[in-house]
């Protein structure tokens, strides 16, 4: 019996491993990330809390348990339609931490600035983030500014770390995926990666393809007032839906099925994907959640998404099961399957 | 080598004797080189790009009637099946919507 | 997306597949030649549903992972050279050549960019007079008329900082070293569609009569691929072996007149190295003599760059379907995609990278962070 193929996402080859250097893979969601984190940061930086490798870690302040995320922001264009790297870092941080199902309290936010930046740009960066954060509710409540010389910056960089109250009857966490549990994502996929990637390539559209970038809480609040037993909520960022159900089968030791038929992926974004050969389960999503919950509460977790507008488009896309563990597999149309690995490094547009 | 996807020609210009065009992939807009084709297509046309080039014109017409073969065959499929599962059960093929 | 989403229709798929298994009495042994076609048959999972009836042999059509060891290595030399802009389509970033990839050329600070069309480098160029642009022209046939518009317009415009790295390889050639390989057992054959849409299917013609093998030109959606598989089948069935166009909506006879016409201007046929497969006579393309301005070998220098593959490498008989991959001695020891020895082995499309990834998918390590 021919076993499914594993496409190992065809891209053409696969990076020189033993490297002396950091490359762009590094930074991808992928297997160089997931290495370099594993061999180089988690070893020396030993604590149990950075070993669960979750959205953000947990750790006991005088009897209350703290979510803290950091995520660093370096996105180019600095503006695309939906947002800009500002918006971006503020919805980004506050959806690691609500990810844990803590309810964020405040962010930092520092900032590394390219000398010759126009402060008309930073003005919007700015209006941006406060704008994204006064919505959220959460406050920007420290800050650090630096400057480097020209070239040095792509313009702009900023950090943010967000603290989130840990509810303690609402633990989403990666290793409490299980067999039999449904697959539910929020909306449709894709559409952040092909906003920016369409800026980059200079494809004009019809109507742009806007960034779903938005904070995730309200949904995730939804989740929470509706009494489920969420088991697992991630956000998709760089890497895509892939990177995370790939992370997320094996922090649990489970293996995971979904169905190519039911992946939300809006017209424009498929058809922008099929122009540079890119595969919409990689491509970075800013305003979408995945989130396991039992099979028998399948049908509240989706009434509880569809009752916001974020999360008016949720679906149920796949199954946990407890064969082939570790391993994600997609049934296509036809009935076929194939596995869906995570990628060496970044998905590059291809010819082949 | 492979990846050549169909669109639909919006509009022609000349730029500096080389033909190109802005092109709609369902929705998406690139400016394509349409040089290998100026002689055959126009405005509404649907060409196979690659690399940012036009290779060749689609045959609408043939896309068209071929299509239609195919369909024609798979639709005579689920008669037959829909015939052999009025006496057996299990032999058709499972379907999705 | 019209003329592209039809083409995946699932109930016609199914309803080819069940045609393919009613009609073969035996199982038959296709390959596809081109890399998108293989994209295709293992994403969908064809080679499973189609088992029994048909035995798909990937074969070696991924243009940027049979370019020869020594044009990457060229392509390393010169990014690395300050002053270089080194423009490539996506897919040539990692591939590996003998001692790093393009990627950590960049990492190292070489200037290393993707464009997604010839014209992008070209520009480019013009955008940056004080630097040299080089632009990696590698692929098969359907990518040559590109390149050559990209060196026609660089001379007609008279940019003078722009030349080209050509590794092109072409399909026909090809065909015909498999089918002259030792232990061959491919039947027939699925030709590929944009290929063909550039320069028509006469090539093929007298390899089919010579070999006495079907050639299917096909296209690259589902529905395609499957009806060229049909098509291949009924003929073996029938005793039958001519070339027949499955891809009618983009393929004609004669291709694309003057796309060959521009190709036949600035390339000339030359010999080529096939990674891990070896030298193919006159399957590759070259810059003719009045375009060696833009021939970036000739710029920097580095025409001489002679390289050694390895004598491990078995891709030959993988190709021809004579060997899996895991009988080869060298796979998952000497040669893995880590480091690869030969092209099947180099492409993730590729029969060894294939085989070598479903036995990783058994293992389940699939962020391989065990040290």
């Amino acid at each position: 019996m021919t076993k499914p193929a594993n496409p190992a996402a065809l891209q053409c080859p696969v990076p020189v491993e033993a490297t002396d250097r950091v490359q762009l893979g590094h930074g991808s969601g992928g297997k160089l990330s997931a290495q370099l984190v594993a061999r180089h940061f988690l070893p020396r930086f030993e604590n149990a809390a950075l070993a669960q490798l979750g959205d953000a870690s947990i750790v006991s302040i005088g009897g209350a348990e703290i979510a803290v995320s950091t995520d660093s922001f370096v996105v180019q264009p600095i503006e695309f339609p939906g947002g800009n790297i500002g918006s971006l870092a503020v919805h980004g941080t506050l959806n690691d931490v609500a990810m844990m199902g803590a309810r964020p309290v405040c962010l930092t936010a520092g900032f590394i600035l390219e000398e010759g930046l126009p402060l008309a740009v930073l003005d919007r960066v700015i209006v941006e983030m406060a704008r994204a954060a006064r919505e959220a509710g959460v406050p920007i409540v420290a800050g650090d500014t630096k400057v480097v010389e020209r070239g040095k910056a792509d313009g702009l960089f900023i950090n943010t770390t967000g603290l989130g109250v840990i509810d303690p009857a609402f633990r989403p966490a990666p290793a409490r995926a299980q067999p039999g549990d449904a697959i539910i994502v929020s909306g449709p996929i894709a559409r952040h990666g092909m906003a920016i990637m369409a800026a980059r390539e200079g494809m004009s559209f019809e109507s742009a393809i806007t960034s779903d970038s938005a904070s995730l809480a309200p949904l995730v609040d939804a989740l929470r007032a509706a009494g489920l037993d969420v088991h697992v909520l991630r956000d998709p960022t760089r890497g895509g839906v892939a990177s995370a159900l790939n992370e997320i089968a094996v922090a649990s030791s489970v293996g995971i099925e979904i169905e190519e038929m039911t992946l939300p992926i809006p017209g424009d974004v498929r058809a922008a994907c099929e122009m540079l050969g890119l595969d919409p389960l990689y491509v970075a999503n800013e305003g979408v959640l995945v989130a396991f919950v039992p099979e028998a509460q399948a049908a509240r977790a989706l009434v509880a998404l569809r009752s916001h507008p974020l999360g008016a488009d949720a679906v149920r896309i796949g199954v946990v099961v407890a064969v082939h563990p570790r391993i994600v597999a997609l049934r296509t149309a036809l009935g076929g399957t194939r596995v869906v690995d995570l990628l060496p490094g970044d998905q590059l547009p291809r010819i082949c | 080598m492979c990846l050549g996807i169909p669109g639909k020609i919006q509009s022609i210009r000349d730029d500096t004797g080389l033909a190109m065009g802005v092109v709609d992939f369902g929705g998406v807009r690139r400016d394509v080189c349409l040089q290998y084709v100026a002689g055959e297509v126009s405005v509404g046309d649907y060409v196979i790009v690659h690399v940012g080039f036009a290779i060749t014109k689609l045959d609408e017409a043939e896309a068209q009637r071929t299509f239609e073969i195919l369909r024609e065959m798979s639709q005579l499929d689920e008669l037959e099946w829909m015939k052999d599962s009025a006496g057996q059960e299990g032999q058709r093929p499972e379907t999705t919507t | 997306m019209r003329y592209l989403s039809e083409y995946r229709d699932a109930d016609v798929a199914r309803s080819l597949i069940t045609r393919i298994k009613g009609r073969a009495t035996r199982c038959w042994t296709l390959m596809e030649v081109c890399g998108g076609q293989t994209h295709t048959i293992v994403r969908q999972g064809l080679d499973e549903l189609l088992e029994g009836a048909v035995e798909m042999i990937h074969g070696p059509g991924c243009p940027v992972c049979v370019t020869p060891l020594e044009q990457i290595d060229k392509a390393l030399a010169i990014a690395a050279r300050p002053g270089v802009i080194f423009t490539s389509f996506g897919d040539m970033l990692r591939v590996p050549g003998s001692d790093c990839d393009l990627q950590q050329v960049r990492a190292r600070g070489g200037d290393v960019k993707v464009v997604y069309s010839p014209l992008d480098a070209l520009a480019l160029a013009q955008r940056n007079p004080d630097k040299e642009v080089v632009f990696f022209a590698v692929g098969f046939e359907t990518t040559a008329p590109a390149n050559a518009m990209a060196v026609w317009r660089a001379r007609d415009l008279g940019v003078r900082n722009f030349s080209v790295l050509v590794s092109h390889v072409t399909v026909p050639p090809a065909i015909t070293a498999i089918l002259t390989a030792p232990g061959n057992r491919v039947q027939g054959f699925l030709a590929a569609g944009h290929v063909c849409a550039v320069m028509g299917y006469t090539e093929y013609e007298p390899i089919a009569e010579q070999y006495k093998v079907p050639i299917i030109i096909t296209g690259f959606e589902p529905v395609d691929i499957l009806e060229g598989i049909s098509m291949a089948v009924n003929q073996l069935e029938e005793g039958r072996h001519e070339v027949e166009n499955q891809y009618v909506r983009s393929v004609r006879r004669l291709g694309t007149p003057p796309a060959r016409a521009l190709v036949q201007q600035v390339f000339e046929l030359a010999n080529r190295q096939w990674r891990g497969i070896g030298e193919i006579p006159m399957s590759g393309l070259k810059l003719r003599d009045e375009f060696s301005a833009y021939d970036a070998e000739r710029r920097f220098g580095v025409g001489d760059l002679k390289v050694t593959e390895s004598e491990a490498c078995k891709a030959g008989e993988v190709l021809t379907g004579r060997i899996k991959p895991p009988q080869c001695p060298a796979f998952g020891t000497l040669c893995m995609p880590e480091r690869p020895l030969g092209a099947p082995m180099v492409s993730t499309e590729g029969a060894c990278a294939a085989y070598y990834n479903l036995a990783k998918y058994r293992t389940a390590d699939p962020l391989e962070t065990a040290p």
